[in-house]
């Protein structure tokens, strides 16, 4: 593999950076690597990311973008307010990149919605719960998850089985109420 | 600590095949973080109120079944390097020793390197991070090992916990199942072909994220990579670790297919490369970390690809664990304060002792 700048020498060091979607290569000789530094033998692995970041910077800006690195950082805080139970506020929120306690989350809701959104696509909670949790917060999780079965079955017209769910949901929902 | 003369050399030569199942997944970990419903998340409390949650999380894990060997250690009383190498044992990252106030570790005592290692973090970015690793493609194993472990801290402790969101984090990027499966990988042939950049694309749009080996610097040093999963929304802890195990696979076959292009393409010059670090890492007398890591990397895949048959068969994990700073110094009983030509002096030599044939 030829260095990408001289186009002459063999390429020894491979650099990849990686920035959101887009995976960029680089490849260079070790003539051209010390030539972008004042290096030292001693210094070279350690420089490499001062290479890369002269590379990159001359070209497009730095090397890492923050914005999934800090989520929060996108929190609005014209309207600044703070969490009864912890006290902590928006604007500290977004500096710490930290929630300050449980409640917080309850608490700044519909902010936090959007920018969980962005950082999991996704934002149905579908993992295990406690042992601990009331009764009906295990039946309500119990119900979504044979909802989802249901709904694969159908998918797949396996109609008998989709029946015996759709009655076990019934008779969930019903203790629910009970 | 581990002493020099401890180890084991590993099996002589080398089978020689490619079809040997190469040292491509170095150590799998999975990571489980927890909050204690009614607290402040560590971020905003104090040193007493953190010191509080502590003093809660060990007591319960006093005459608890399971829980009883876990050993808490005081950060503040051990030495630099005593700190840093419980880190690197234990495959936690360095930015939890950035501050030792208001923080404990807790461990599973070991007595080998290939043991599997569990760790608790306590009021970290979270009160809990459940921690466990092991060599090897381990992910089913050691994610059932800290969920077991968790299970037992729940029959204690009372676990943060909406119905929507799922266990809360002080860090919304871990909200959910809060668990984090992560794969360290040996990939130096698919490292320098042409297929990387859109392999690591891939990764990346399949919700995973990618480091170097040591959190300080963003280059992967000994063509070693950190893939971790980043989704904990949407996906039960059975699909991240299945889905992890599928990453797992892989990884493993675009390596070893980097490797039979390599040796289809460029036998000579791979082999050549093979010989060049050999011959750096058997006279050289100073070694930086970084520089023994990059060529016995090299010197692995060349006896992965059974290119090379003049040194003795060497566990690639289990190398980087031993020529570290922070081991170096301590195998050798050196001064904390020994200069960077010392400790680079002795780890060539440990090297030379470990992969030369007499």
């Amino acid at each position: 593999m030829t260095c990408d700048f001289c186009k002459k020498n063999i390429a020894t060091v491979h650099l990849i950076r990686v920035q959101n979607d887009n995976v960029e290569k680089v490849n260079i000789c070790s003539e051209c690597a010390r030539s972008f530094s004042f290096f030292t033998q001693d210094d070279f692995y350690k420089d490499l990311s001062n290479i890369l970041s002269r590379i990159f910077q001359s070209e497009q800006g730095t090397i890492y973008e923050g914005s999934l690195h800090d989520p929060l950082g996108k929190i609005d805080t014209h309207k600044n307010r703070s969490c009864p139970f912890c006290g902590t506020d928006l604007k500290s929120i977004k500096k710490k990149g930290r929630m300050g306690c449980p409640h917080c989350y309850s608490e700044f809701r519909s902010i936090l919605l959007p920018i969980v959104k962005d950082i999991h696509t996704d934002i149905v909670y579908r993992g295990k719960i406690p042992q601990n949790v009331p009764r009906q917060v295990k039946l309500e999780k119990s119900i979504s998850d044979l909802r989802k079965r249901l709904k694969r079955e159908i998918i797949v017209e396996n109609f008998e089985e989709a029946a015996r769910i759709r009655d076990e949901i019934r008779q969930l929902e019903k203790n629910i109420y009970e | 600590m581990n002493r020099p003369g401890s180890v084991t050399p590993g099996r002589e030569g080398s089978s020689g095949s490619i079809s040997r199942d190469p040292s491509i997944i170095l150590s799998s970990r999975a990571g489980i973080s927890r909050n204690l419903s009614n607290y402040k998340f560590p971020s905003s409390s104090s040193n007493e109120e953190k010191n509080q949650v502590i003093n809660m999380i060990k007591s319960s894990t006093r005459r608890t079944e399971g829980l009883r060997e876990l050993c808490c250690l005081r950060l503040n009383r051990m030495t630099r390097v005593q700190r840093q190498v419980i880190l690197s044992d234990y495959q936690i990252e360095e930015d939890f020793i950035s501050s030792l106030k208001g923080r404990a570790l807790m461990v599973f005592p070991r007595s080998s390197i290939r043991d599997t290692a569990t760790a608790i973090p306590l009021c970290w970015d979270d009160h809990l991070k459940i921690q466990c690793a092991a060599p090897g493609n381990t992910i089913s194993m050691v994610y059932e090992k800290a969920s077991g472990i968790e299970k037992i801290f729940e029959t204690k402790l009372n676990f943060s916990f909406s119905s929507q969101w799922g266990y809360l984090t002080s860090n919304p990027a871990s909200l959910g199942t809060a668990l984090e499966i992560s794969l360290l990988v040996h990939m130096p042939a698919l490292a320098i072909s042409p297929g990387i950049a859109e392999f690591i694309k891939n990764l990346s749009r399949v919700g995973c994220a990618i480091s170097g080996y040591s959190d300080s610097s963003p280059e992967a040093t000994g063509n070693i990579f950190r893939i971790s999963s980043s989704r904990t929304l949407g996906k039960s802890e059975e699909e991240i670790v299945e889905e992890m195990n599928a990453i797992c696979l892989n990884i493993v076959d675009g390596e070893k297919s980097a490797r039979r292009e390599l040796l289809k393409k460029d036998r000579l010059g791979a082999k050549d490369n093979v010989y060049r670090s050999y011959g750096l890492l058997k006279y050289a007398r100073i070694l930086s970390f970084e520089e023994a890591l990059e060529l016995l990397s090299i010197l692995r895949l060349g006896l992965d690809l059974g290119i090379m048959g003049k040194i003795r068969d060497f566990d690639y994990f289990e190398i980087i664990n031993m020529v570290g700073d922070a081991h170096v110094i301590s195998s050798f009983e050196m001064d904390d304060k020994a200069s960077e030509d010392e400790i680079d002096l002795k780890r060539a030599g440990l090297i030379r002792d470990i992969i030369l044939k007499d």
